[in-house]
């Protein structure tokens, strides 16, 4: 039980770590990277509290899925977003 | 005889540990990219199936589902990171040594990046 | 004035919100949630399903299902209408994506992997009233082995044919079994088939083929999404 209590809270660091990052950073590739790693962290996070069918549909969906389509805007699109010099975004 | 399959699945689980540590710090102390997708690839792999084979000869019950598992990141891990070293290859990043060698633009003419001139051997 | 109004109107509500918040309990069971316990006795009395998930999902709270799926479905159709491109007479539609060619390596690799994705998602939905895992689960990872193939071969493309029928069809199963329910027994998506044995896998009467439907119609409605968002579209960009 303790255990369990101590990866959950690594998890729950982790995923606020990267929470930030995708916030924070300015090269999307990174940011949806980062995304993808809170999809993982909430997927373990699920199989932890017992509820292993939405773990899988995280697993698949969250860190696949979503990951695949963003790279594919970001493709299409631009990578970095625009900062003007008080550090807010252009567009 | 269970206490004797115990002792041998925690031996194969620490060495799994150590394998996973050693990949851990190779990502974190190699120089280049290409060294770090090595260490990273063969270190966790070794790493990974250690541990399976471990938790295989712990629980007993579970060992086709183990194998299963194991062959498909036989598979799978040293795919991926040949995909992932593959793509930045073509991105243009040059492997980073001494002598400027680059064996694998020879075998693949398809890519984008400028040829190497070969300094060190002229 | 006006700020001294407001407070003594905050301050009112503001007691009236922490009385009922007070009322709540924590960290206790609550009495009045016996309908949890009449769901986990029914769905292994009556239903004789193992996986008490799947029995509330498609049975208990079938309706709910059939609204996620026609949710799915509509977002889809969305992005589809947004991505289409009418093919001009003069213009001709290049088969090949714009992604690089991958290694030899990876199209073996794929080759191989693909079936075994889409064994795995079969099972999971198959089975999806005995283990974790059911329609949704086992229709994103047969999606995430044609993602495979699409990322690998350059030539792969979905028959979006049969994909809308696939789909269709699979719509068309589940409120079919509803109404079966409605026609034999007293409400829509009753569970009126045979229950086997608990723990086989022809058990569950109308659970497994509800979760069936949904797995093919999740499959198909991913695969036609990405498909339509990775086709070559250079014409967009301009």
């Amino acid at each position: 039980m303790i255990w369990t209590l101590i990866l959950l809270s690594l998890m729950a660091v982790i995923m606020i770590v990267a929470t930030i990052v995708a916030i924070r950073q300015k090269d999307l590739l990174i940011a949806v990277f980062a995304t993808a790693a809170i999809s993982l962290g909430l997927s373990v996070f699920y199989f932890l509290l017992q509820a292993p069918d939405v773990a899988l549909t995280e697993a698949a969906i969250g860190v696949a899925l979503t990951t695949v389509i963003f790279l594919i805007t970001i493709r299409n699109t631009k990578r970095y977003e625009k900062v003007n010099k008080a550090g807010q975004c252009k567009e | 005889m269970m206490e004797i399959l115990s002792i041998i699945g925690y031996i194969f689980l620490s060495v799994g540990a150590v394998f996973l540590l050693l990949g851990g710090l190779g990502i974190f102390r190699m120089p280049d990219y290409y060294t770090r997708v090595q260490a990273g690839t063969k270190a966790s792999t070794l790493g990974a199936m250690s541990t399976i084979i471990g938790v295989a000869f712990l629980q007993p019950d579970w060992a086709v589902k183990l194998l299963v598992i194991l062959v498909f990141i036989a598979f799978t891990n040293p795919l991926s990171s040949h995909v992932l070293a593959r793509a930045t290859y073509k991105m243009g990043q040059k492997p980073l040594s001494k002598e400027n060698i680059d064996a694998y633009e020879e075998v693949d003419h398809s890519t984008s990046r400028k040829p190497v001139t070969n300094k060190t051997t002229k | 004035m006006k700020k001294y109004v407001a407070v003594v109107l905050l301050l009112f509500f503001g007691y009236y919100l922490l009385l009922s918040f007070l009322q709540l309990d924590f960290g206790r069971a609550d009495e009045r949630m016996a309908v949890s316990k009449d769901y986990l006795h029914e769905s292994v009395a009556t239903n004789k399903v193992a996986n008490v998930i799947t029995s509330i999902v498609v049975n208990f709270r079938g309706f709910d299902t059939l609204g996620e799926v026609t949710v799915l479905f509509l977002a889809s159709t969305a992005l589809a209408s947004i991505l289409y491109r009418r093919n001009k007479p003069g213009v001709k539609v290049p088969k090949e994506r714009i992604l690089t060619s991958a290694s030899h390596l990876l199209h073996i690799g794929a080759k191989v992997l693909f079936p075994i994705s889409i064994v795995l998602g079969a099972y999971i939905f198959i089975h999806g009233h005995l283990t974790p895992g059911g329609g949704f689960q086992g229709g994103a990872v047969i999606a995430t082995g044609v993602l495979l193939m699409i990322l690998s071969y350059r030539k792969f493309h979905v028959n979006h044919n049969i994909v809308s029928w696939v789909e269709s069809i699979a719509g068309i199963a589940f409120v079919a079994i509803g109404f079966t329910g409605l026609i034999f027994g007293t409400s829509f998506l009753e569970n009126v088939f045979p229950v086997g044995t608990l723990n086989a896998l022809m058990s569950g009467g109308a659970i497994p083929l509800i979760y069936i439907a949904v797995g093919f119609k999740v499959g198909a409605e991913l695969i036609g999404l990405l498909d339509n968002i990775l086709l070559n579209n250079k014409e967009l960009k301009q």
